[in-house]
């Protein structure tokens, strides 16, 4: 499967999805005109790796996102979603959840993703400003 | 003291007066907004407000920014078709004692305007922990089908503000095809 590299944008982050190396990271700011097509096409790349991948090592996902608007929030649970369910069905996902050390509302986004996807191994980073 | 120096002394005395940071009115598109949100980015942070004031203001403005995008009456068209959407509103921010508010005013038709009030009457009974519990309950269900957004926008912009979000509709106006147009103004207080 091809990895998806999509370079950041004024108002959207970067997706730097390494399917071969079983890493995928984001990183930046989301707040996209039309947020469900944006992390949409996003997703819909992420399960069908997630559908024909039965590797046996860990997959790592990286997200540093400082800032995502409300359709985002809601498209990036789905996209949590889906890792949670390959987790559930017996393989690692590890999320490293990187925030402003005192940005509550990213801290607690996390804390409500630790709660909801409990297959999923949760690390989180809280980044010295 | 010359006519420009003195419109420009006239005109920045109003705005102090009014204690006014921040000032747009025109159209809104993606383009703009992502521009806009720099400008006010730097704007706060001169005007020293501490990290976690600057992203509540900058979570509500753009959630405001984006719903004039999603909802205003006023579209722009173009000469043919355009993908983006470009849609009229205002929007300003202003610094009394330490607390900040943010205003937008738009245009909404009729349905619209009916919808607004029952949602931000609903937020604006509810405590702050009944709205971050209304706020986990959204995240988790299906979208509303006429929403744009997630229907999380208002509760965000509640969730951040420090008092009831704040809104007015003025009195309908009958437009061409009879519906009627309001204007929504919206306050938040950061």
């Amino acid at each position: 499967m091809d990895n998806l590299f999509i370079a950041a944008s004024p108002s959207s982050p970067e997706v730097d999805f390494r399917f071969d190396e079983r890493r995928l990271s984001l990183k930046g700011e989301s707040y996209p005109e039309n947020a469900a097509q944006f992390w949409g096409d996003i997703i819909a790349a992420l399960r069908s790796f997630l559908a024909e991948d039965s590797g046996a090592t860990a997959v790592t996902v990286n997200v540093a996102l400082a800032y995502f608007n409300s359709s985002s929030t809601k498209m990036l649970f789905s996209l949590f979603g889906a890792l949670n369910d390959k987790a559930k069905s017996g393989a690692e996902v590890v999320l490293n959840w990187y925030h402003d050390e005192d940005d509550d509302t990213i801290f607690e986004f996390g804390q409500e993703l630790m709660e909801d996807f409990p297959d999923l191994v949760f690390h989180d980073h809280a980044v010295k400003s | 003291m010359n006519n420009i120096q003195r419109q420009w002394d006239d005109f920045h005395s109003y705005v102090e007066r009014r204690d006014v940071i921040f000032y747009y009115v025109g159209y809104f598109s993606q383009t703009i907004i992502a521009a806009m949100a720099d400008a006010v980015k730097l704007r706060v942070e001169h005007a020293g407000a501490v990290a976690q004031t600057r992203r509540k203001l900058f979570s509500s403005f753009i959630e405001m920014a984006q719903n004039i995008v999603h909802y205003s009456a006023d579209s722009y068209e173009k000469e043919g078709h355009s993908e983006t959407s470009m849609r009229h509103g205002a929007v300003f921010i202003s610094l009394t004692d330490e607390r900040y508010y943010l205003h937008c005013a738009n245009p909404v038709n009729a349905d619209v305007a009916e919808k607004l009030r029952e949602k931000l009457e609903h937020l604006r009974s509810l405590t702050i922990d009944e709205i971050k519990l209304e706020y986990k309950e959204t995240l988790r269900a299906e979208t509303p089908a006429d929403s744009k957004g997630a229907g999380l926008g208002f509760l965000t912009m509640a969730r951040d503000a420090s008092a009831p979000l704040e809104f007015e509709l003025s009195p309908a106006t009958a437009d061409d095809n009879g519906s009627g147009t309001s204007m929504f103004y919206l306050r938040a207080t950061i």
